[in-house]
């Protein structure tokens, strides 16, 4: 077992009053396995993988519950202690690669940098290194694309650079936030046959967030959809895919329009918009737009269950 | 009637081997000053009341061309033709009566509403810039596009922040139907919002088309968005369009090697384990429109380039009545 997270809950104080970002949420992950995270804004996906990461510094958050990585607690562990863990055994690739990429620096300096502060190892080690892991994400000129400043590199290949950065000291756990939304289906394909390249030839653990069924459907073994900070469903992708049971993971499928086939004269839309985490409703968070609701996701709040897969719905529990 | 069916024939827009170039840089610049081929030699037919969507990856000129068409960039190079009207370099004050025809919608609906003003006044502007309507009339006439778009009557006082990103869009769009346009440019109109919102959007565009007989030009980077809302597709590659064809079709079979790369690379949702699409993945990165490559511009990328393709530049041909396709070797079943 790589990660193991167990009833983590975070939230924030605003001047609006406390969030919950994060309300309960559980899973495991084994070695080289890919989950997929599935939410649109405001689900939680990102926060409860920052929390992960210990990278919420926030003073008004409040972490709470469990999260093992190896066996270890990282909940209350200090920074000095997770940052020896944070790009050497875990990794994190964001949305924008040029948040994670300073202007002022080559591509071959920075990621030369990261494998140094863990490795220790000489410079001309460390340079070497750098050729191999770009050779690796497919540059096709390695030892030319040392010498770049990121702003020369196109976005695509930006992104290549900050996946060759995450992998430079072999971790264990790649948490991926969204890391091919900014780009184009074309660089996105490229992109996601890396991570599954990564995946067999590194053995790591891969944790990828997005909102993108498709492309949640192309890469993950297990699936996970968030809503409003909770888990509302878990599964296999094919059992996700094949036998979705809550009616927000049904109604988000239906919503997309068919690539191949007749096309529907409309689209089964989903009524209203995500929840505000500040009004959330006193039942079930998707209660006031779900087609089946009744009774009792007025009053409290359904849970996921024990199954591997699971849905957090009254009626699915009923039937 | 015969007046009537021949308005129906004609096109409302037209491009006749449209152009638009930027210069950047100045001659003191280590490079000197340079030329962007943002669009290049550009000749579409849009006819009343049909969707044409523009796809392509970024930086490809969609936008570009999108600007181009309601005249917010000014053209470089060949004709724009609105009702076979020459509006290719009418000034400022002739195009006025013509903006109320020609609306956009815009990605981002929280940078296109002013912040400062409630979002009932945002509505009535372009009613009080063009319209005669009296104050009481524009009042009845914001109220009644709320209704079209679908929000509520005394949302009309609240301020843009106060609105999801759903509803800020259907402002936008209340915005740009104001003044019953015919054609509306609608420039990635559901990206920036929610999956669980982007089919009401969708749908609701759809509505509209029908209820006031619009006509729409629609650019996505969601290629299954984009086959859903049009009737015909164009294909752009590097400021050309590679492909043209009814939207079904091109999507069923594409001709161009490019849209076939484009179009097998959309993740789709699978219930079986994959294996049954092929995937085409392009190598090399778009080349930069400041200095297009020789001949066809998509060659150094292409699966099947031939030594014709490096020098001969492929036309926009039609092969079928209705597919036009800009390559030498075209897939054609």
């Amino acid at each position: 077992m790589i990660l193991s997270v167990r009833d983590l809950r975070v939230s924030f104080r605003t001047h609006d009053g406390p969030v919950r970002a994060i309300d309960g949420v559980s899973f495991d992950l084994e070695e080289s396995e890919i989950l997929g995270v599935v939410g649109e804004s405001g689900s939680g996906k990102t926060v409860s993988l920052l929390a992960v990461m210990g990278l919420i510094t926030d003073p008004n958050a409040t972490i709470e519950g469990s999260i093992r990585y190896k066996g270890r607690e990282l909940v209350g562990l200090p920074p000095r202690e997770l940052r020896r863990l944070r790009g050497n055994e875990i990794a994190m690739i964001f949305q924008d690669p040029m948040t994670a990429l300073t202007p002022v620096y080559t591509i071959g300096w920075q990621i030369a940098e990261q494998i140094r502060a863990h490795r220790g190892v000489s410079k001309a080690k460390a340079m070497a290194r750098v050729e191999e892991l770009l050779a690796e994400v497919n540059f096709p000129n390695p030892r030319e694309a040392m010498s770049r400043y990121p702003h020369q590199l196109s976005g695509g290949m930006r992104q290549r650079a900050v996946i060759a950065m995450a992998l430079s000291c072999d971790p264990a756990l790649l948490v991926a936030d969204e890391p091919t939304t900014a780009l184009d289906v074309t660089v996105q394909a490229g992109i996601l046959d890396l991570v599954r390249k990564l995946r067999a030839t590194h053995k790591s653990a891969v944790v990828f967030i997005t909102h993108d069924m498709g492309v949640v459907s192309e890469l993950a073994d297990r699936v996970m959809v968030m809503y409003a900070g909770r888990v509302v469903e878990r599964g296999t992708r094919t059992e996700l895919f094949s036998d979705p049971r809550h009616p927000y993971t049904r109604a988000l499928l239906g919503s997309i329009p068919p690539l191949t086939g007749q096309k529907p004269r409309r689209l089964p839309a989903i009524p209203g918009s995500p929840p505000s985490l500040l009004r959330l409703p006193q039942g079930c968070a998707f209660g006031p737009r779900c087609p089946v609701r009744y009774e009792p996701c007025e009053a409290d709040k359904p849970g996921l269950g024990k199954g591997a897969h699971a849905a957090a719905c009254f009626r699915v529990a009923q039937a | 009637m015969s007046e009537a069916m021949m308005d129906a024939d004609r096109p409302i827009l037209e491009t006749r081997s449209l152009a638009k170039r930027f210069s950047i840089g100045t001659r003191f610049s280590a490079e000197g000053r340079r030329t962007v081929h943002a669009v290049d030699n550009v000749s579409l037919t849009v006819r009343r009341g049909e969707t044409v969507g523009l796809v392509g990856e970024s930086g490809c000129g969609k936008s570009t061309l999108a600007r181009c068409l309601v005249r917010l960039y000014d053209i470089t190079d060949g004709m724009l033709l609105f009702e076979g009207d020459d509006i290719t370099s009418k000034s400022l004050s002739e195009l006025r009566p013509l903006r109320r025809r020609l609306q956009m919608v815009f990605q981002d609906p929280s940078a296109s509403l002013n912040p400062r003003r409630r979002v009932g006044d945002l509505v009535a502007e372009p009613l009080r810039i063009h319209g005669k309507l009296s104050a009481k009339e524009i009042t009845a006439r914001v109220a009644e596009l709320f209704e079209l778009v679908g929000l509520l009557p005394d949302h009309v006082m609240r301020y843009p922040h106060e609105f999801s990103g759903g509803q800020r869009q259907r402002v936008g769009i209340a915005r740009a139907i104001a003044l019953n346009p015919d054609l509306v440019v609608l420039d990635e109109p559901v990206s920036a919002l929610d999956v669980s919102v982007q089919a009401q959007i969708v749908n609701l565009l759809a509505d509209l088309q029908e209820k006031l007989k619009l006509t729409y030009i629609f650019i996505a980077h969601d290629l299954s968005v984009v086959r859903q809302v049009s009737t015909r597709i164009a294909v752009m590659y590097l400021g050309s369009i590679v492909e043209e064809g009814p939207a079904e079709e091109v999507f069923a079979t594409p001709a161009h090697p490019y849209s076939q790369a484009l179009i097998s690379a959309v993740p789709v949702v699978e219930t079986t384990p994959t294996g049954v699409r092929k995937r085409i993945i392009l190598t090399g990165d778009v080349p930069s429109p400041l200095k297009p490559p020789s001949g066809c511009r998509f060659h150094p990328r292409c699966p099947i380039a031939a030594e014709r393709c490096r020098s001969e530049r492929p036309e926009l041909q039609e092969h079928r009545p209705g597919r036009k396709v800009a390559c030498h070797f075209p897939t054609l079943t």
